[in-house]
């Protein structure tokens, strides 16, 4: 037995140790959220946050990470109340296909929690490992800037949120 | 997509009493539309009324009495915007929001053929262009009838109703319920008591709220949330995991498997062999996904030799020459006589292109669920084309084409992929032969490896330069794989689905034969080239088919992928030639007064040049130049490119896009 924490739930999992993360949450936890994209760590599509640092999961064996806290994209925010990052990917219409969108929110959501104000070439730094088949980062980028834009308050708020989640 | 580009889409009015509507069971309104002459399938036909459990196999449209709106989408939604286009032409003439629709995926059925195609097919651009008039009038016509029932209601005549909103406002200013407001969902029970209108008088251009205007993703929320379903999330009770071992040339049989190492390893349940259609290789069933990878990597089988010749990309293109030698091939162009030209020519100009494979990486790698049944097989896949997938499994298994029911889902990525149906032919027969409900998952290794390539192709370009420094003639001679042979086999059964099994075989070789006479010609290799806008007075363009062995597909803006970028290079190399005197333009110029013809093009290029400052390039910067038509869309991009520390940089890309009518701003802007 495996124990593991996703999205604050504690789980005990009946897998061998060399199981990826990815296929874990997936296929036996049902969260589909995160995606199967390459199985090599190369394209960013199964990004979760391991105690709040954006891992490749589909490389990760769930052995490596027993006992701790993971956040899956079903973590960060609901309908009622999406996160900013969400928000912000609403706004500027970021999906197409939509496919690697789990995965890039995951790894802007890191971004902007160690880095409340990051500039292109941060940007580019942090989210050059998620790949886009439809080519939306332009507006990837767009949707950053306007989380890391938004006042203050609510940018403090954003932290708390994953701080929380850390 | 294929570029079948010989028919315009089906918009004539005859159309319209094929339009019908039914009351549902419990209270409401369903309005579908039925095509003349085509084969019912299971899924298919005519609507039933009364029943609620059919309706979304064969609706269109439904309104239940909770006022509630449910759209079938006919298209798949791979990015490309079907999801909120579509909604969009629909909220418009009925007079709601948009994003109060909700929205499912169609199953197969004749109705929702691609009306250019003929077959219900997501791609080459089609889809707004083909649905434009049928799905808006069946959004006026039920906006019509709730009208009706509204002014009935009150008692005042229809003129004096507005639909808005969902609901339908009394605008009688002497009533007595004047500005009062009954929803559509209250409406929707007695207007489907009503006879659709015979004459649906659609919006005018100027009265659109919604087209040209909507700026939202309908989809957004659930792809922010991880909740949108892609094939690969099917999850179904009692669902086990299969993979697939394939050989490396694709007519290659089994000829045996050691399985002595599998079959005791952790989850492992089934490890069998299968030969059909698009399905030939060996297949690992466990209990979860990771358990068959792994345990696939024990797996040895044994091939038989491949009946193809041995090829690689110095012979292929070697074989392209060749044939393009001893044959001209197809004549696709000819305007003028370019063989005289050419004789009288003072100095001839030429250029080689050779033009890749490429895989279409669809970052969703293929997969496919099935289920078979005794009573059916049900199949739930990422595909372009539902009806060929039906096609492709019933090929694979003992199942008639009225004993499969195919779900559509989400596709993350398509590019013209998804046409060829093989990953359902596997999931099919693998769920058929393992008697249980099965997914199939495609490493990306082997996505990459099996997949229906954009064909490669040779081309060579002439222009003919005469004693004044005039380009007097232009030839452009290609060769290089048909896409169309590679999908006919399950395209032709789709659009004859009234045929039994037995006929797929004939209808495939009767599908090859009459390609651009029963079928559309496959024009995917030269499109873009044979309609070369440029003005000369000799034209010739010649395609050599000539097949590689090597399985090849559709892809993202097929012919024009490739022709955009050789017409323009090859344009641009003649702008560039200090032999063509008279000319004597910039790149810009240039192909400006050689478009004359086409006012839309110049009016496109005009407005990069004026937005990008043509000329006057960024700091340390070169600007490149180029137009082409795709799909009846006018692109001009004009890029500074500048090359630091020894690379490439792309600075700025000026994109101007003549598109026609827009639906959606923002998903036309990049």
């Amino acid at each position: 037995m495996i124990k593991l924490t996703v999205n604050g739930i504690e789980h005990s999992l009946d897998v061998t140790a060399d199981t990826p993360l990815l296929w874990v949450v997936r296929d036996y936890l049902n969260l589909k959220g995160s995606k199967f994209g390459c199985g090599a760590g190369l394209c960013g599509a199964c990004t979760m946050h391991l105690n709040g640092s954006p891992i490749r999961t589909c490389i990760t064996p769930i052995g490596s990470v027993a006992g701790q806290a993971i956040t899956t994209i079903e973590g960060l925010g609901n309908a009622d109340s999406l996160s900013s990052v969400q928000q912000a990917w609403v706004e500027h219409s970021v999906p197409q296909c939509g496919y690697c969108q789990s995965g890039q929110i995951m790894a802007a959501t890191a971004l902007l929690a160690n880095n409340a104000n990051p500039s292109d070439q941060d940007i580019d730094n942090a989210m050059s490992g998620n790949i886009c088949r439809c080519g939306t980062y332009p507006r990837i980028k767009a949707a950053i800037h306007s989380v890391a834009n938004k006042d203050a308050t609510q940018r403090s708020e954003l932290f708390t949120n994953i701080m929380e989640a850390k | 997509m294929t570029s079948f580009s010989t028919k315009e889409p089906t918009t004539d009015s005859s159309r319209r009493q094929f339009l019908k509507a039914t009351g549902i069971g419990t209270g409401g309104l369903m309005m579908t539309i039925a095509l003349p002459g085509c084969a019912t399938l299971k899924n298919g036909g005519i609507s039933q009324a009364g029943n609620i459990e059919q309706w979304d196999a064969n609706a269109w449209l439904r309104i239940d009495s909770d006022n509630s709106i449910h759209f079938v989408l006919d298209r798949v939604e791979m990015g490309q915007g079907t999801y909120t286009g579509m909604t969009s032409l629909l909220a418009e003439e009925l007079e709601v929001d948009p994003a109060a629709i909700e929205v499912s995926f169609a199953g197969v059925d004749s109705v929702y053929r691609n009306t250019i195609y003929g077959i219900q097919i997501t791609g080459g651009s089609t889809s707004v262009a083909s649905s434009w008039q049928i799905v808006r009038e069946a959004g006026a016509a039920t906006r019509m009838m709730l009208t009706k029932a509204a002014a009935n209601t009150w008692g005042i005549k229809e003129s004096e109703c507005r639909a808005e909103n969902g609901a339908v406002i009394n605008n009688a200013s002497s009533h007595k319920f004047y500005q009062q407001k009954i929803t559509f969902g209250q409406l929707a029970t007695i207007a489907a008591t009503y006879s659709v209108p015979s004459d649906i008088p659609l919006k005018d251009k100027a009265d659109f709220k919604v087209i040209g205007k909507y700026n939202k993703r309908l989809d957004a929320i659930q792809k922010v949330m991880g909740t949108a379903d892609y094939g690969i999330d099917t999850d179904l009770p009692g669902m086990k995991y299969a993979v697939f071992s394939r050989a490396g040339r694709w007519d290659s049989q089994v000829k045996s498997f050691d399985d002595s190492k599998v079959k005791n390893m952790p989850g492992v349940e089934q490890v069998f062999a299968i030969d059909k259609p698009n399905a030939v290789g060996v297949a690992i069933v466990a209990n979860s996904y990771w358990q068959a990878r792994q345990a696939q990597k024990a797996l040895h089988v044994e091939w038989h030799k491949s009946e193809l010749n041995e090829v690689n990309d110095a012979s292929i293109f070697k074989q392209y020459k060749k044939d393009l030698a001893e044959s001209r091939g197809k004549n696709v162009r000819s305007e003028g006589d370019f063989e005289q030209a050419f004789e009288d020519a003072k100095l001839t100009i030429s250029a080689e292109y050779e033009m890749p494979f490429l895989a279409h990486a669809t970052l969703e790698p293929q997969n496919c669920t099935a289920w078979a049944k005794e009573e059916g097989l049900e199949v739930w896949a990422p595909t372009q084309s539902p009806d060929m997938a039906q096609v492709a499994a019933a090929k694979a298994t003992d199942y008639s084409l009225s004993d499969i029911t195919v779900h559509t889902t989400f596709l993350g990525g398509g590019f013209g992929r998804r046409i060829n149906q093989d990953f359902v032919a596997e999931a099919a027969a693998i769920s058929e032969v393992s008697g249980q409900p099965i997914k199939l998952i495609w490493s990306r290794e082997e996505d990459t490896q099996r997949d229906w390539y954009r064909p490669s192709s040779y081309h060579k370009l002439s222009a003919s330069i005469d004693k004044d420094g005039r380009i007097s003639a232009w030839n452009h001679r290609m060769a290089g794989s048909g896409v169309f042979d590679y999908f006919v086999g399950d395209a032709a059964p789709a659009q004859y689905s009234f045929a039994p099994k037995f006929m797929y075989g004939l209808l495939e070789s009767a599908g090859k034969i009459g390609e651009g006479i029963i079928a559309p010609a496959d024009g995917s290799i030269f499109e873009g080239a044979e309609a070369l806008p440029y003005d000369f007075d000799n034209i010739n363009v010649d395609y050599k088919k000539s097949d590689s062995g090597i399985l090849v597909g559709n892809w993202r803006s097929v012919g024009y992928s490739h022709n955009g970028f050789i017409v323009e290079t090859f344009i641009e190399k003649l702008a560039r030639s200090p032999q063509v005197k008279s000319h004597n333009k910039d790149s810009y110029q240039f192909r400006y007064d050689l478009l004359n013809k086409h006012p839309r093009a110049q009016a496109v290029l005009k407005l990069a040049a004026q937005k990008a400052h043509w000329g006057s390039p960024l700091p340390g910067c070169s600007q490149g130049i180029s137009i082409h038509k795709s799909f009846g869309t006018w692109v001009a991009q004009i890029a500074d490119v500048k090359i630091e520390n020894q690379q490439i940089k792309v600075k700025r890309i000026v994109c101007v896009v003549d598109c026609g009518q827009v639906v959606n701003p923002n998903i036309v802007v990049a």
